[in-house]
């Protein structure tokens, strides 16, 4: 357990540079809500950087400045002051439709409401970062089903999206936020919304994509046993970081399920296809 | 976004609360029914018009009348008039003023003018048939006018010869036992011989015969509802009218038919000349051009209308799409967290409102043209109310006004799309992933 101090980070960049190469990087961020005297600082000054490939809790209290954060390093939302750099480049200074293009190319996001839209199927919705980013529909189909297929959600593809089950909801929405091979999957509170057996299957795979893809995994939550899978927790109070853990919590969550060798792929879809599901039944129970 | 995608996306929109689509679009197809009806008439009176002026050729001829008649004189005031010997000669039954044989003279001596034909105003008494009936003969046409009549059998009167026809709601004279004009065979008509009464000033009556040569149908002017004489059987008439007494009565003639040499290049010339006289000469085409006229105005008050409908319904598009924006902030927030531009979302959103446009035009010039073409062929038909009238279309196609219409009424509903597409593109992605 390191307390991080501003002093210390150039030197932790270094060391960690050297590892691998921060995605996402932060500067002085600081963001206030309102003006004047209702001003609210929300956050207070953030320094820190997200390496490709980590997986990254940030957790907190209620109104600790979580979802802000992530909306920060989302793009979708503009810093009071401060800086958030994309692979090493300030964003700050693009231009909004600039900022929408990254977004679209290199995120995918889970919300802890779904965010479904009620009149379409669950292709048509899992296909919606592609259709904005203007690929052809027979294209946008293809790659559609093969996310459903992945999580075990093909058959549901032609149903509308009210008629399935919340985990199976959140289960489309995941295939949502992989289709565009995103670099960095952002998550806020992505099983606030399910059971407990259910937000087991979505946290697996979610960690199985981490794993097995190298997407980046950034996961905002209350969900103690969630953030304890991450390699990283950032703990926030009042719009600071006060806390920083390093390494999975005492046992691996992802390595006591899945015995497999480190070089597992998706392409062992058998293994893979029975453990999800077992929890997909779970989910519907 | 492609702009297909875009497309297919807004139209499935527009299709998702199908009654609030279908009432804004309503207010449209108001409008566009009631352009395109507006448009279809207009077209068809000009086309009306057009093909009485296509039947009378490219002669180069003037009509030349008294300003006064055609209501173009001086307006001297309420009051008494000064009097003037030479004009106030004479006027007609209809208290028309005529031209004087000077006003003639007048006339021959323009620049351009190589004939002038002055046409006596006729008032006969009566037309006997073969088998002795006779009828009231108030009015016949003016020969002038022989070339803008539509004949439905035989052919105009020969200049020279004492000829004559008669409208086809006359032809029951020769057939006591049909009910109605439409049932006889207008064909029996011809090489018919008829006498004309007319009485001269001394009040005896004069006959003069005359055969038939030609069976008419009134036209949208009004000519051929009347016998129409050749002008050899005018002047007959004339004589006979203005004989009896032993005065010399000043001839006085209800208008001239001028021939011109190059009608196109001398004709502001010679009406300017005749202007400065108090008479005024009008084409064919500015007589028909008169009805156009009135045609015209009635056109752009009834576009009028429809326009405001149109500004009407735009509101209804407004209000369509702000609540459906409304409706949808958080799918408006996900589009644009997913990476979709302020841009697009405009697009996105002015589309709908294009697309409501073209539901709506396309459903109103539909309507509007099935409207038309029926009532059309209800009311022009052989037993129409307007039936009689030869010649007349209502309502044609005219494919320039229809685009124009579809035009307009798109713009319309793309300038009511924009206010809320702006919305809908100013939301901020956060702040509508938040919305309850
Ligand atoms: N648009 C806004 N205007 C004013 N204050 C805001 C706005 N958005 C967030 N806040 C405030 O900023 C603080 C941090 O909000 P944030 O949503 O980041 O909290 P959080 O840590 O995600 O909490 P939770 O766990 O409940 O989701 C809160 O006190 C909130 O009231
Ligand atoms: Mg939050």
């Amino acid at each position: 357990m390191i307390i991080r101090k501003t002093e210390s980070i150039i030197e932790l960049f270094m060391k960690e540079g050297v590892m691998s190469t921060p995605v996402l990087e932060t500067e002085n961020l600081v963001k206030v809500y309102g003006r004047g005297p209702a001003a609210f600082h929300a956050l207070k000054g953030l320094t820190f950087e997200i390496h490709r490939g980590e997986s990254v809790a940030i957790v907190g209290k209620s109104g600790s400045g979580k979802s802000t954060l992530m909306h920060l390093l989302a793009l979708l939302d503009e810093p009071t002051s401060g800086v958030v750099a994309l692979d090493g480049k300030p964003v700050t200074k693009l231009k909004p439709k600039a900022v929408s293009g990254l977004r679209n190319a290199t995120f995918g996001f889970v919300f802890q409401q779904f965010f479904l839209n009620p009149n379409q199927t669950v292709l048509e919705n899992v296909t919606l970062p592609l259709k904005i980013a203007g690929i052809s529909k027979s294209e946008r189909n293809e790659h559609g089903m093969k996310a459903l297929e992945q999580l075990e959600m093909a058959d549901k593809a032609k149903n509308k999206a009210t008629d399935l089950s919340g985990g199976q909801k959140q289960r489309v929405c995941i295939a949502r936020a992989l289709i565009n091979n995103p670099e960095v999957i952002f998550a806020d509170e992505p099983t606030g919304n399910l059971d407990s057996a259910t937000s087991e299957t979505v946290e697996d795979i979610l960690f199985g994509l981490h794993r097995d893809h190298g997407i980046t995994l950034v996961v905002v939550t209350h969900d103690e046993d969630l953030a304890a899978k991450c390699q990283r927790r950032l703990i926030m109070q009042d719009g600071h970081i006060v806390e920083e853990q390093t390494g999975a919590s005492t046992t691996t969550p992802t390595a006591a399920r899945v015995p497999a060798a480190p070089g597992e792929r998706p392409q062992e879809q058998p293994s893979r296809r029975r453990r999800l599901m077992k929890f997909g039944k779970g989910g519907a129970r | 976004m492609r702009s297909l995608d875009v497309t297919k996306t807004a139209f499935s929109n527009t299709l998702r609360s199908k009654m609030r689509t279908f009432l804004t679009v309503i207010a449209i197809v108001i409008g566009g029914f009631t352009l395109t009806v507006t448009s279809g008439l207009s077209a068809g009176i000009n086309q009306t018009v057009d093909d009485m002026l296509a039947g009378y050729g490219e002669e180069d001829q003037l009509f030349v009348m008294q300003a006064s008649a055609m209501g173009m004189g001086e307006d001297l005031g309420p009051g008494p008039q000064p009097y003037d010997p030479e004009a106030g000669q004479q006027s007609s039954t209809f208290g028309q003023e005529m031209l004087s044989e000077t006003d003639i003279e007048f006339i021959e001596g323009i620049d351009g003018v190589t004939n002038v034909e002055p046409i006596f105003f006729v008032s006969p008494d009566y037309l006997e048939t073969s088998g002795g009936e006779q009828y009231t003969l108030n009015s016949l046409d003016i020969p002038a006018d022989g070339p803008a009549m539509e004949l439905v059998v035989g052919e105009l009167p020969e200049r020279d010869a004492m000829e004559i026809t008669i409208p086809d709601t006359w032809l029951t004279m020769l057939d006591a036992d049909a009910e109605d004009y439409e049932d006889i065979d207008p064909q029996i008509a011809l090489g018919e011989t008829v006498e004309i009464g007319i009485s001269n000033l001394a009040f005896e009556q004069e006959t003069v015969q005359a055969e038939i040569v030609g069976v008419s149908t009134a036209n949208l002017a009004g000519i051929g509802g009347a016998p129409m004489p050749s002008y050899a059987l005018n002047d007959e008439l004339y004589e006979i009218q203005n004989s009896g007494l032993d005065v010399e009565q000043p001839d006085a003639f209800i208008q001239a038919v001028v021939d011109v040499d190059d009608l196109e290049a001398n004709e502001q010339a010679i009406k300017d000349a005749l202007q400065e006289e108090g008479l005024v000469g009008m084409t064919l085409e500015d007589l028909l051009g008169i009805i156009q006229g009135i045609i015209d105005a009635v056109a752009w008050v009834l576009y009028g209308f429809a326009l405001i409908a149109l500004l009407a319904a735009s509101f209804g598009i407004v209000n369509t799409l702000l609540m459906s924006v409304q409706e949808r902030t958080r799918e408006i927030g996900l589009m644009k967290a997913l990476g979709m531009s302020s841009g697009k979302v405009f697009g996105l959103f002015s589309m709908e409102a294009v697309i409501i446009g073209l539901l709506g035009s396309v459903i109103g010039l539909a309507a509007g043209l099935a409207v038309g073409f029926t009532a059309n062929t209800l009311l022009t038909g052989g037993d129409g109310p307007l039936g009689g009238v030869g010649g007349l279309t209502l309502f044609a196609l005219d494919p320039v006004a229809l685009g124009l219409i579809a035009a307009v009424i798109l713009v319309i509903a793309f300038a009511a799309g924009t206010l809320p597409a702006a919305r809908a593109a100013k939301k901020d992605p956060i702040e509508a992933l938040r919305y309850e």
